[in-house]
């Protein structure tokens, strides 16, 4: 991380499992997670690499797999086949290094913006002065400064997900993953918080995997989208996002008025289409 | 039913009328009936209909006592005698020794009895395996009913102090366990599964899961407490000198229905204060809960 970003890495906090040199920060690695005893298939034999400081979407019918595949990631879920590593180290539960934002909202209603922001960072033993200063750094960066003493039954939708965010940041992970972060959201909320995400992975420089079933919400984020196939979850597709060379859009529509948006919302429509034919939601 | 709404025809296109002189007519909603789905009361209103319900009651037992015929109406005294009996009591016959007795019966059994149920169905809600062990234990004693244990209880301990709060206790331990354990199983998973994602352990899991259940748990206890005044009186029969309840059975020896009638409106009364003092206690514990915009 850019601004404290010494000291507090996976490395570190993984301890004993020091990471594999060249290994990726996250590999599904033939994953098969089954549910009430193998009835159902979330994920089947799935496999792939996330890749350093990129955006990985992960995109699909409802029910294909997403938040499984997310949860696993955490450490929140294990597979029933195959693993899931980070720096080449399995994943055996969760921790700080792998901060997680849900679609429910998670801010803890008794603390305060600023104290649920340094809750993390109490965990870490961090000392109070240093707290402190994280907090009113992060509290900034998703423009909360003037909330930082209010408890989240005083704030919007919108404002608990920036606590949320906020909060998971300031632990430093090495990984961000976002479970439909925005999927409670109105409309216009919705858009400013993309681009508040932009906004924090251009300065932050984050690996981050988002799962979402909003098509132009995953194209705008995404440095790379991942297309799962509905019952069992399969990957179907697995789409860099070429047409943006290496760039990302501040504002969201510079990205509509894009040809390669445009081509790729039509794909991505496509494929959808052939996943939900002929099946009722 | 059509009301309000001026005639004349409408604009024929979207405008503002801001730089209009005169502004539009009061919109006048359909009055509210008495029973309106969904209706709102204003908080001065709420307080009216309350004390207006208590008034009725008071009422409904004036006239009872009065249409009674004359030779029975001490079998049910009016409201004015019996608050007469209590200021009576209260005058001559030292009653705030036995309401200090009682209140201190209750207090302490029910203190001793969240003591344990809040750590132990916290406990339970937080580990699954914990949960398995206990429950069905703590669940199944529920169906045992607590009145019957007096007789047990005074052989086991004698007509003591000991034996009545053990009454009380059994009364009320094993719902609260229950009721606590729901309270924590219905803290939110994301709220835990956050915690965890942001590196906290064991212990600072059960912290959250507290927190988070905590006005729910304090809510649980005002409505258990309700069950130990119930319990009071049955505790007190127990070869009892002192208390309330101790009183009334003196008083049924006599038939001295007023005094009996005393007592079940003080206990009403006290338990009213307790609810309320249980509330104020909430609005003091998590004044976050009540914040809004
Ligand atoms: N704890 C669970 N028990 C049983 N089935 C589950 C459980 N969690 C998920 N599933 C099933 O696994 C499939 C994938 O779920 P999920 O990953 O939540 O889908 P998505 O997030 O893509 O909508 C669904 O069919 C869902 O019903
Ligand atoms: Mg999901």
């Amino acid at each position: 991380m850019a601004v404290f970003g010494l000291g507090r890495t996976a490395a570190a906090q993984t301890g004993a499992n020091a990471p594999v040199p060249g290994t990726p920060p996250l590999r599904a690695n033939r994953v098969t997670k089954s549910y009430l005893k193998g009835s159902v298939i979330a994920l089947d034999d799935v496999s792939f690499d996330v890749h350093a400081n990129q955006v990985t979407a992960m995109i699909g019918p409802s029910g294909c797999g997403k938040t499984t595949m997310l949860r696993l990631m955490a450490g929140l879920e294990y597979p029933s086949r195959g693993d899931v590593t980070m720096f080449g180290q399995p994943i055996m539960g969760p921790g700080p290094e792998r901060g997680m934002v849900f679609q429910a909202y998670t801010s803890f209603p008794w603390l305060t913006t600023r104290a649920n922001i340094e809750y993390g960072l109490k965990l870490q033993g961090l000392a109070k002065a240093e707290r402190r200063e994280r907090a009113e750094h992060f509290l900034e960066l998703v423009h909360l400064e003037g909330f930082a003493n209010a408890y989240p039954a005083e704030l919007s939708g919108g404002m608990k997900q920036r606590v949320s965010i906020a909060r998971t940041l300031a632990q430093n992970p090495a990984l961000l993953l976002l479970d439909e972060p925005f999927g409670a959201l109105d409309a216009q909320v919705t858009w400013e918080m993309e681009e508040m995400i932009i906004e924090i992975i251009e300065r932050e420089n984050k690996t981050v995997v988002v799962v979402t079933h909003d098509i132009q919400e995953a194209i705008y984020l995404a440095d790379r989208i991942i297309f799962y196939t509905r019952q069992p979850g399969r990957i179907k597709a697995d789409l860099p996002m070429a047409f943006k060379e290496g760039r990302r859009f501040r504002k969201k529509e510079e990205m509509l008025v894009h040809p390669g948006y445009v081509d790729m919302e039509r794909r991505l429509y496509a494929m959808m289409r052939e996943e939900i034919r002929g099946r009722v939601s | 039913m059509a009301q309000g709404q001026a005639g004349g025809t409408p604009p024929s296109d979207a405008a503002s009328h801001q730089g209009d002189a005169a502004p539009a007519p009061v919109f006048r909603p359909p009055r509210q009936p008495f029973l309106e789905v969904l209706g709102s009361l204003t908080q001065r209103r709420t307080v009216v209909l309350g004390v207006a319900g208590v008034i009725i009651f008071f009422a409904v037992w004036e006239v009872a006592h009065y249409t009674t015929p004359e030779e029975k109406q001490r079998f049910l005294p009016a409201v004015e005698q019996v608050v007469a009996e209590i200021a009576y009591l209260f005058a001559e016959k030292n009653f705030i020794a036995d309401v200090g007795t009682s209140l201190y019966r209750i207090y302490a059994s029910f203190f001793v009895a969240s003591l344990i149920a809040v750590p132990l169905g916290v406990f339970m809600g937080c580990f699954v395996k914990a949960r398995a062990l206990i429950s069905p234990t703590t669940g199944g004693w529920r169906y045992l009913p607590a009145a019957s244990f007096a007789p047990l209880l005074l052989v086991w301990f004698g007509p003591t102090d000991f034996a009545k709060m053990a009454l009380l206790f059994l009364g009320c331990f094993f719902f609260l366990v229950a009721l606590i354990l729901d309270n924590t199983l219905a803290v939110q998973r994301e709220l835990i599964e956050s915690g965890l994602t942001m590196g906290a352990k064991r212990r600072q899991v059960v912290g959250i899961t507290f927190r988070a259940a905590a006005p729910a748990i304090l809510d649980s206890m005002r409505n258990m407490i309700a069950v130990a005044w119930t319990y009071l009186v049955i505790a007190e029969i127990i070869v009892a000198t002192d208390g309330i309840g101790a009183v009334m059975m003196r008083a049924a020896r006599f038939l001295h229905v007023d005094i009996m009638m005393g007592g079940i409106l003080t206990i009403g009364v006290l338990g009213v204060l307790t609810d309320i003092s249980f509330r104020i206690a909430s609005r003091l514990l998590f004044p976050y809960l009540r914040v809004r915009r």
